[in-house]
């Protein structure tokens, strides 16, 4: 629900889209984030996690969310200030459990060719919160971190 | 020369050297180019090859999974893959998913051939 953000104190307005579940379309729209964020004075450091945490964000959303399904939709919401930039992507999947996948940087699974989008997610934004069904995450990254 | 148009795979004295052609190994259709270049690489029994990052400044989660399905392909047979020239940002993608301890990772792509032969330099 983009209209509402309890995670931050921004005012900026929030930009609103529905894509379709096509993994090519989520170039455009990242460049468009891009371009706002260079615009705002986020540097190179910045703009590298935020494109890293789109693109895994998109691209779990419509294969592990929606399942490539093409009936289903990728709703993406995000505004940006000099302060942070706020990304929320929501699939029309049965959510999942993020606590539920396995730790790829354990010995065990460092072999495993899948399963490190969430962390990295994690590692590059200072927040990433799931709701509870798990079908939408929202990040937000600070320009002064 | 093989993988198309995003690597260029060429032979270095036995060594397959893979040089990507791209800035961002993102999209689907990147990351199963990536795929298909090693892959071919992969279909000689323990072959050593060197994949060069020189010029990616971007890659995804699906790009390492293609790198990790790579390095399994080579080991079962005998054979080795080793990376090179890769930006720092990306270094710390390896770093972070602690991938720098699966594979060999050398500053230049010339460093990463040399070290198939020890005692016997590689040159660009």
């Amino acid at each position: 629900m983009p209209g509402r953000s309890p995670e931050t104190d921004s005012r900026a307005p929030w930009i609103e889209k529905v894509l379709p579940t096509n993994l090519g379309v989520i170039r455009a729209s990242e460049r468009e984030i891009l371009a706002l964020l260079a615009g705002l004075g986020y540097n190179d450091d910045h703009r590298f996690a935020v494109r890293l945490a789109f693109e895994e964000a998109l691209v779990n959303a419509m294969k592990h969310g929606n399942r490539m399904d093409p009936r289903r939709s990728v709703r993406l919401a995000y505004r940006a200030s000099e302060e942070c930039v706020e990304i929320r992507v929501t699939d029309e999947g049965p959510g999942f459990r993020p606590n539920g996948v396995p730790d790829p940087t354990r010995d065990e699974n460092l072999q495993r060719p899948c399963g490190r989008g969430i962390m990295l997610m994690r590692s590059y934004m200072d927040k990433v919160a799931y709701s509870p069904s798990g079908n939408e995450v929202l990040m937000v990254k600070y320009r002064d971190r | 020369m093989l993988g198309g148009d995003l690597a260029h795979v060429t032979d270095f004295q036995g060594i397959k050297l893979v040089r990507i052609r791209t800035e961002a190994i993102i999209t689907d259709d990147q990351v199963e180019a990536l795929g298909r270049a090693l892959d071919s690489v992969a279909e000689v029994p323990a072959q050593r090859a060197v994949l060069s990052f020189l010029g990616v400044g971007h890659l995804t989660s699906q790009a390492l999974g293609k790198l990790i399905q790579a390095h399994k392909a080579l080991a079962e047979t005998g054979g080795e893959l080793r990376l090179a020239d890769i930006d720092p940002r990306i270094y710390e993608v390896f770093s972070i998913t602690r991938l720098d301890k699966v594979f060999k990772i050398y500053d230049r792509e010339q460093d990463a051939l040399a070290s198939f032969s020890p005692g016997r330099g590689a040159e660009g």
